[in-house]
């Protein structure tokens, strides 16, 4: 029987053709939203310029995801120095009953890197979810502020100025690996 | 890592399973004779995506521990059962199941439309058992197939319905990718079964999937998942109020479905795969949900209690769970040889074991138990598949399969490139210390016109050999060269490597490599 494909221990010979360019997919999000930001303006994802935008979905109210995340990326925006100019970082609500543009602004003000609060009706969030596929679900929890919480996907979203999927890095990379991936993007 | 080198050769109920194994997947197409089983239309836990994908999994845990240098044995036959795994046959209850499923979906009957992409959304229970065999395939055979753009293609039209051809195009990554999200999106929960049933049991073989996407690659999304998934499952628990393991849940109102049976397959189906990320957790509650329900028997015998399945509305509920099978392959992976066989000596007495055309399997038996009150009943998934799963693997087989890989010389070693399918490989192992090839091989009678001759291969940069056979040098060469072949074997040089036939009455050989 014939391989259709050659074994990949044979393509180190300095003889071997080139291997054909990966193929291009389709990106695993679409990165659009309609929101409103910390100032009160409707923003979406060209709205800002030839940025990058690094993105993190959360609620005020987490009580240990987000501030540790948002820390981390503080610090990751920290460790580019003037390459952090070229990104805007974004902190997306999965609250919008609670969150509002003044609540989102307030948070925001412990974090520097510059980050500005996105939020919306609830029908804006819910749409910016599914563009970025996040799962975020409010859950009752007694202890928690206002009696629920909302547990959410974790990562940090890197897209391209004008919203293109370029990566996405899990709360398991730390800050230094964060930035190192950031600036390889950055070229 | 070496504990496998201790294994010695195949039995003949090992062999056999693997012919079986191979019978099957020479089956023309759409011929599922032995595979059909009491469920209709694919529905049910023993429909033919299972046994070709278990089948597959079986596969490679030999390959992986008891044969490690003939992928000539496994890598025509695992092609097969990727090409039967596309078949529309396998994957069009797709097209009904996917406007509802399961009766716990009424109330979501006017949301959910036809939809004939398999691997489209949720239908983890398809999606990632093609995933996870076409990256287990790169992995065990160093080749890419499958990664080639269209390479997983699911396509369906028929002359007798009309319309244009249903075709969705996707290859190992892509697929990859897409069944990641779809594990994002859960909220690592994990991805839905039947729309809106999201199952722990079905969402380890994309976990499988990963890991081997992994390993070919570079990246570390199976230890990102597992860990999300751990992090998700702490709010429900993983297990129940009755320490088995929680069967699934409803994604809608993330109501928690508990194994109150409590049912052989939920625990012994999920323990066997989620071992391979989660030894120490399934290892400590192994003991005490075996408990639940494994049965004594007699002169050593083990047999499981199946739980009674309630009639739903109205209904008699008709599911090959195959409780027996899957308790046997979570024994051999738990290394619980007591148990194993047990469980076999069981089925050698009570469930007809039989041998066709070589290969060695139990035939399906709808019959519950017999006068005695022993357990006679058999499903295919059980006969066909899991008694040979089990018997092949080895103790935490699939755990080391996910986090002892091969060393990068592996896929360079010699190996048996190519084996005539009338033969049986009963041991083939390279030895790099010793630098020794050491095979058995054994023909087949059934198998006779399927051929006999076998391919050493990987020679290049070997230089100079010698083949022992009955204690005597049968031939010598260089790298690929013959330079004497003696006994009537038939030893020469092809394009893949040395051939040689196999002796009528078997034998035993090395290869012994010179130092280079």
């Amino acid at each position: 029987m014939m391989n259709h494909a050659s074994s990949q221990s044979d393509r180190t010979c300095c003889c071997a053709v080139a291997p054909p360019p990966e193929p291009v997919r389709p990106a695993p999000v679409s990165g659009a939203f309609d929101l409103i930001d910390h100032f009160g303006r409707a923003v979406n994802e060209r709205s800002y310029g030839d940025r990058h935008l690094l993105l993190f979905f959360g609620f005020t109210h987490c009580a240990v995801v987000c501030p540790r995340e948002l820390a981390k990326l503080e610090r990751a925006l920290g460790l580019l120095g003037p390459l952090a100019s070229a990104i805007q970082p974004l902190y997306v609500t999965v609250d919008p009953a609670r969150d509002d543009p003044g609540a989102m602004q307030r948070y925001l003000s412990q974090f520097g890197a510059g980050f500005i609060g996105l939020t919306g009706t609830a029908e804006q969030v819910e749409a910016a979810k599914k563009s970025f596929r996040v799962f975020a679900e409010p859950v009752q929890d007694a202890a928690a502020p206002g009696g629920y919480a909302v547990p959410h996907t974790a990562f940090a979203y890197f897209m391209a100025p004008g919203g293109r999927y370029k990566a996405h890095f899990s709360d398991s990379l730390d800050a230094e690996m964060v930035a190192q991936r950031m600036r390889r993007h950055l070229g | 890592m070496n504990d496998d080198a201790n294994l010695g050769v195949l039995d003949d109920r090992q062999a056999g399973h693997l012919r079986h194994f191979a019978n099957l997947s020479r089956q023309p197409v759409n011929d599922w004779s032995l595979m059909q089983g009491r469920g209709t239309g694919q529905d049910d836990f023993g429909g033919y995506r299972f046994q070709l994908a278990y089948m597959a999994y079986a596969m490679a845990l030999a390959h992986r521990h008891r044969l490690p240098a003939a992928p000539g044995v496994f890598k025509p036959v695992f092609e097969r059962f990727m090409e039967k795994m596309l078949l529309p046959e396998v994957w069009m209850y797709w097209a009904r199941v996917s406007r509802g499923g399961s009766v716990f979906n009424m109330h979501l009957a006017d949301q959910l439309s036809e939809d004939w992409n398999p691997v489209g959304r949720d239908n983890i229970m398809y999606s990632a058992y093609v995933q996870s065999m076409a990256s287990l395939y790169n992995y065990l055979f160093d080749d890419d197939r499958y990664a080639a753009p269209g390479a997983l293609t699911f396509k369906y039209w028929s002359f007798f319905w009309g319309g244009k051809e249903r075709r969705f195009e996707y290859d190992q990554n892509s697929l990859n990718e897409h069944i990641y999200w779809q594990m994002v999106e859960s909220g690592y929960l994990g991805v839905a079964c039947e729309p809106n049933c999201v199952f722990q049991i079905c969402n380890q073989p994309a976990i499988l999937g990963f890991r081997m996407h992994d390993l070919v690659n570079g990246g570390s999304i199976a230890a990102e998942v597992t860990d999300a998934y751990q992090k998700a499952w702490a709010r429900f628990g993983r297990l129940g109020s009755n320490g088995h393991y929680n069967m699934m849940m409803a994604q809608d109102t993330q109501a928690v479905r508990e194994n109150l049976g409590p049912s052989p397959w939920v625990d012994a189906w999920c323990g066997t795969l989620m071992n391979m990320w989660n030894r120490d957790f399934v290892h400590a509650h192994y003991p005490s949900q075996i408990r639940g329900w494994l049965m004594e028997g007699t002169n050593g015998a083990l047999s499981v209690r199946s739980a009674v399945r309630p009639e739903v509305m109205g209904q008699k509920v008709v599911s090959d769970d195959s409780d027996f099978g899957w308790a046997a392959t979570w024994a051999s992976e738990m290394g619980d040889s007591d148990t194993l066989q047990g469980l076999l000596t069981h089925a050698e007495r009570f469930m007809g074991p039989a041998w066709r055309n070589g290969g060695f399997y139990f035939p399906r038996n709808d019959t519950t138990e017999d006068a005695q009150g022993n357990r006679t009943l058999v499903e295919p998934m059980t006969g066909n598949v899991l008694l040979g799963y089990a018997s092949l693997n080895v103790p935490n087989g699939l755990w080391r399969l996910y986090n002892e890989p091969w060393d990068a010389n592996h896929h360079t070693n010699p190996a048996l490139v190519r084996v005539d399918e009338g033969v049986d490989v009963l041991q083939a192992r390279f030895d790099e210390a010793s630098l020794q090839l050491r095979f058995t091989l054994r023909p087949c009678a059934a198998g006779r016109h399927l051929g006999s001759k076998v391919v050493v291969g990987r020679m290049s940069g070997r230089g100079a050999w010698t083949l022992q056979c009955g204690g005597g040098i049968v031939a010598r060469g260089v790298e690929g060269r013959v330079e004497l072949s003696s006994g009537g074997l038939g030893v020469q040089a092809t394009k893949d490597g040395v051939e040689l036939s196999t002796p009528p009455d078997g034998s035993s050989f090395v290869m012994q490599f010179e130092d280079a």
